[in-house]
């Protein structure tokens, strides 16, 4: 007798309480055997306790204590899973749904503002706000756009009381930056503007980016490398990018932006109206007029603006073909973008 | 604008390719977008910028194209035979606004039959969009599309006195204009008239009275130079927009004038028979003044961020017709009479680099200051909002910021209401007629929009601005706004939406922006149904959120058959969010106890709760709401509220009998204050 017969007795246990399995009689047997309080091999091994020398008998009590714990232990599982019975490890239709949290969908353009965001946080760009309420200063004078200026025709304008207007663009707020702070100026705006029409591709409410660099020195080769680095953070290094001359009466020179068309790669198909093309941002130099106008010196200073459309931008990554969807309020669509 | 891809290449000198015609055109600017075969050749659709009148007719493009392809532009040629009596004999010119016309040059041809022009002219005006009518318009047109000058052929016979007077136009003088409408003027209009009346709108269009027929003889040829501004204006005031006012608005080349004039007499004449009479009339008040530009090459140079020799500067600016003159880092330009966009030194940075190729420039990162962006504390505060939203496991939806203002003038009775109404000068439709001063009704229109679909659970949000005047100006504020309908809860556990619902969410919104809601009361009417509305505000009684169900009857306008449960935050009020303090975890246990009492339902529970936090001995460090029971075994309008209370000592462990006597403690005061039966 001794600790070796602990041990024994320990795998005597174990086999026979894994051969019960989930038979409740097998189970209550190896229950009376082992642990029963009349004539349980447990009693006898505490019996044995008192017949041991002195010096082995803390060892031996301890492991004896260690093995009634065991032995009660599994005993209990082994009860637990005989009450359930031998369907016990399938009570559960583990295919049924489990109790999901609630999963919230994205606006595609929100989306895309935070992806485009993050690509000019990184460059050291911050992220500038302004209001949607705008006076005709800001919105076109301020940007080299007086009144009687053909480009009026393009910015088709909502008026409000008072001489207000909803801003048609977010440049406007380029000037309000440029008018409270020195160079160097380094910010992008995204934000809604409103012009007054509508069908498939023009909504009376749209969101815009806008973007200024300003600091001495600045090039139109920045302009393009800073453009180029953008779209290829946002569409794929693959992308070709192709700088057009155009016309915007704050920028000169100015330059519609393409990038090749992400869909067919350049060869042509619908959505590039087959020309292998697509337009996505306008840019320039900022024009001197404007320097001038907000009080920054057009000789010490030079700087870039660019805009684009994030609507655009959404429809573009997300294939969705009606913009005017994105603003009818429609969850189906948020909840694609979970 | 349209353009006849053959009539191009004839302009230029050498033989060219239309594909390189169409692609170094792109790459000057004149983005070719649209190349359709026609009969004979191509129609190029090709986008002129407003700043470029000069490119909108074929030899003008023809300039930009033979820079572009290194070659040079055939000059005009035709021949010019008069005879017959002097024109001053035929007819007269009196410019009575110098400032509205600079210029006016009329030509007589005399003796033509009007009939149709040849198949070449017909054939050339239909490649570029242009319906034929007849010989003498048909002439007209196509100079216009050649050299850009707007013309206008008056049958003379019609014209009283045989005079021309360009004046203003009196208040309510009636014109009766080519395309049959009787137009209304007034005095901020140019008009040309005759001896009694006006007989065409000066750079708009021309008089039904006095055109072309197949009877005319005798043709008077206007050609002239308008004030950019008084034609537009005029065209906006009547809403008219022609082939002669959008080239007149952007300004047209007072020096081409009197050679369109003759260009088109020469060609009449050839084609329609009769005399051009000789010595045209040129009336000319206020003659062309060239501007002269000086650049430096080098810093041309910087500002491109590519050197560019100075002769290749010369060669570009002279194909452009500048004339410059090279001397050392200087070049002098005389800048075009075509060339009304062109000012100062960074206008003519704009000509060099578009023809050298913005290809050509190297793109160089710049190098910037170390300082770090960062994100305006405007998009922090809606973004803030945006993803406490989208964490509650709403879906984000975008409605219009316009909306129609009878559901407006609803959201003006709301406690949150910003001022009053900001309504559009000039809506697209009367539905979007005013800036929205709530959220909730485009969301609430969007909601029914959604359930009309056939939609049954909503969980929607929206964030963006609310409008008003205040103080007579506008104002904009940032708003947040929820809606929920329908079943909630996991499958097996399915009910409907109440009104705790959307108050929950709107609690755990106003507390993740850190707006300090103390209490919530009863409010929102007329929205908001009286029975389950509230109104969340701060400690010095400023609203700062709404939510309940909608009131019946504003669901009745919207038309909506299910219950809707909305609430709206104002985040003006919203606090920057602190800085997260670390609070020493708690080393003794804590016990709880609960309380059950029974009182009339009138007793709100945040009285309650505040009664027994006031009443509670001992260290309370939370109460909470167990369960709120109403039915049997409670009598009609009484409620059972079980409160848990969790009791902490910081310094040792509570006994479970200290706490058994500070409950009882509280039991006996809630029940002298409060009137509350004990359970």
């Amino acid at each position: 007798m001794g600790v070796e017969r602990l041990e024994e007795v320990r795998r005597e246990f174990t086999a026979a309480i894994e051969a019960a399995g989930t038979d409740p009689e097998a189970v209550e047997r190896v229950r009376v055997r082992f642990a029963g309080k009349r004539s349980g091999l447990l009693n006898e091994l505490t019996a044995a306790l008192r017949e041991l020398p002195p010096e082995e008998r803390r060892d031996y009590g301890r492991a004896l204590n260690e093995l009634k714990r065991f032995i009660a232990e599994r005993l209990e599982a082994a009860k637990a899973a005989a009450q359930a019975g031998p369907a016990a490890g399938f009570a559960v239709d583990v295919t049924l749904p489990g109790r999901r949290p609630p999963r919230a969908g994205r606006h595609p353009v929100h989306l895309v503002r935070r992806r485009i965001e993050s690509i000019f946080l990184r460059m050291g760009y911050t992220v500038e706000s302004g209001p949607e309420v705008e006076d005709d200063w800001h919105n076109f004078e301020a940007l080299n756009i007086p009144p009687d200026h053909p480009a009026r025709d393009d910015q088709d304008t909502f008026y409000l009381p008072g001489g207000f207007l909803l801003r048609t663009h977010t440049s406007p707020v380029q000037a309000r930056v440029m008018e409270r702070q020195a160079p160097p100026i380094r910010i992008i705006v995204p934000g809604r503007v409103y012009r007054r029409d509508s069908d498939l591709r023009h909504s009376p409410m749209f969101h815009q980016v806008e973007g200024l660099l300003v600091d001495e020195g600045i090039t139109f080769g920045h302009l393009k490398a800073t453009l180029e680095t953008f779209l290829h953070e946002l569409f794929g290094d693959r992308v070709a990018v192709r700088f057009r001359p155009s016309y915007f009466p704050f920028t000169e020179p100015s330059a519609e932006v393409d990038i090749s068309c992400i869909f067919c790669g350049g060869s042509g198909c619908g959505v590039c109206s087959g020309s292998g093309w697509i337009e996505i941002l306008g840019s320039g130099m900022v024009d001197p007029r404007v320097f001038e106008r907000v009080g920054v010196d057009a000789e010490r200073y030079t700087g870039f603006a660019f805009g684009l459309g994030l609507d655009r931008v959404a429809m573009l990554l997300y294939g969705i073909p009606d913009l005017r969807l994105m603003f009818a309020g429609d969850a189906r669509l948020t909840r694609q973008f979970s | 604008m349209r353009f006849d891809s053959s009539w191009l290449l004839e302009l230029l000198e050498g033989e060219h390719d239309p594909d390189t015609l169409a692609e170094r055109m792109t790459a000057v600017g004149f983005t070719v977008e649209l190349r359709e075969a026609v009969d004979g050749g191509e129609a190029w659709d090709v986008e002129v910028t407003t700043n470029r009148p000069d490119a909108m007719n074929h030899r003008g493009m023809a300039r930009e194209a033979s820079v572009a392809l290194g070659t040079s532009v055939r000059p005009l040629e035709f021949g010019l035979e008069t005879s017959g009596q002097p024109t001053d004999a035929l007819a007269s010119v009196t410019i009575e606004d110098p400032e509205a016309c600079s210029r006016y040059v009329a030509v007589v041809v005399s003796g033509v039959s009007i009939g149709p022009s040849p198949d070449w002219l017909a054939r050339r005006l239909e490649r570029c969009g242009v319906r034929p009518i007849n010989v003498a318009v048909d002439v007209t047109n196509l100079v216009l599309l050649e050299l850009g000058q707007p013309l206008h052929a008056f049958d003379l016979a019609t014209l009283e006195g045989s005079r021309i007077v360009v004046r203003r136009a009196r208040e309510n003088e009636r014109l009766t204009t080519l395309d049959g409408e009787e137009r209304s003027l007034d005095p901020s209009m140019l008009v040309i008239a005759d001896a009694g009346r006006a007989v065409a709108l000066a750079g708009i269009m021309g008089g039904a009275d006095t055109e072309i027929s197949g009877a005319t003889t005798d043709i008077l040829i206007e050609s002239a130079h308008f004030d950019p501004i008084v034609v537009r204006r005029a065209a906006r005031r009547l809403g008219m927009h022609t082939e002669a006012s959008h080239r007149f608005e952007r300004g047209t080349d007072p020096e081409i004038v009197p050679v369109a004039a003759r260009y088109a007499a020469a060609l009449i004449a050839e084609l329609a028979g009769g005399a051009v009479h000789p010595g045209p009339i040129d009336v000319h008040p206020r003659p062309w003044q060239p501007r002269g530009i000086a650049l430096s090459v080098a810093r041309l140079g910087r500002f491109a961020g590519l050197e560019i020799p100075a002769v290749r500067v010369v060669a570009i600016l002279d194909g452009l017709g500048f004339a410059p003159e090279a001397d050392g880092d200087t070049v002098r330009v005389t800048v075009p009479s075509w060339r009304v966009d062109v000012e100062r030194p960074e206008d003519l940075y704009e000509e060099v680099i578009r023809h050298v190729g913005y290809d050509a420039v190297p793109a160089v990162l710049p190098v910037l200051s170390s300082r770090p962006g960062g994100r305006n504390p405007a998009w922090e505060r809606v973004d803030r909002a945006r993803d406490a939203a989208l964490a509650a496991g709403l879906d984000e939806v975008v409605t219009y910021a316009f909306i129609d203002p009878e559901h407006d003038a609803l959201a003006g009775e709301l406690p949150l209401c910003p001022g009053e109404p900001l309504p559009l000068d000039n809506p697209l439709s009367r539905n979007q007629g005013t800036m929205r001063r709530s959220l909730l009704p485009g969301l609430v229109a969007a909601a029914r929009e959604m359930l009309n679909r056939g939609e049954r659970e909503l969980s929607v949000f929206e964030q963006g601005r609310a409008f008003a005047i205040r103080d007579g100006r506008p104002v904009e504020v940032e708003r947040l706004a929820v809606v929920l309908t329908g079943p909630r809860g996991p499958w097996d556990a399915r009910r409907e939406t109440d009104f705790l619902d959307v108050k929950g969410i709107a609690e755990e919104l106003a507390a993740r922006l850190g707006l300090a809601a103390e209490r919530w009361e009863r409010g929102g009417a007329p929205w908001l149904d009286e029975g389950e509305g509230a109104v969340a505000r701060n400690g010095s009684g400023r609203a700062l959120a709404v939510a309940g169900r909608l009131a019946s009857d504003v669901a009745d306008r919207f038309d909506l058959k299910v219950p809707l449960y909305v609430a709206e935050l104002d985040m003006e009020a919203m606090a920057e969010p602190e800085e997260p303090r670390f609070e020493p975890l708690p080393r003794f246990p804590a016990v709880t106890a609960d309380l059950t009492v029974e009182h009339d339902r009138s007793l709100e529970y945040a009285e309650l709760e505040a009664a027994v936090r006031r009443l509670a001995t001992g260290p309370v460090e939370r109460i909470g709401l167990v369960v709120r029971y109403e039915g049997k075994n409670v009598a009609k309008g009484r409620v059972r509220t079980t409160l848990r209370l969790v009791y902490r000592h910081p310094e040792r462990s509570l006994t479970r009998e200290e706490v058994n006597a500070m409950q009882e403690t509280l039991r006996e005061r809630l029940a002298a204050g409060l009137g509350v039966t004990l359970v």
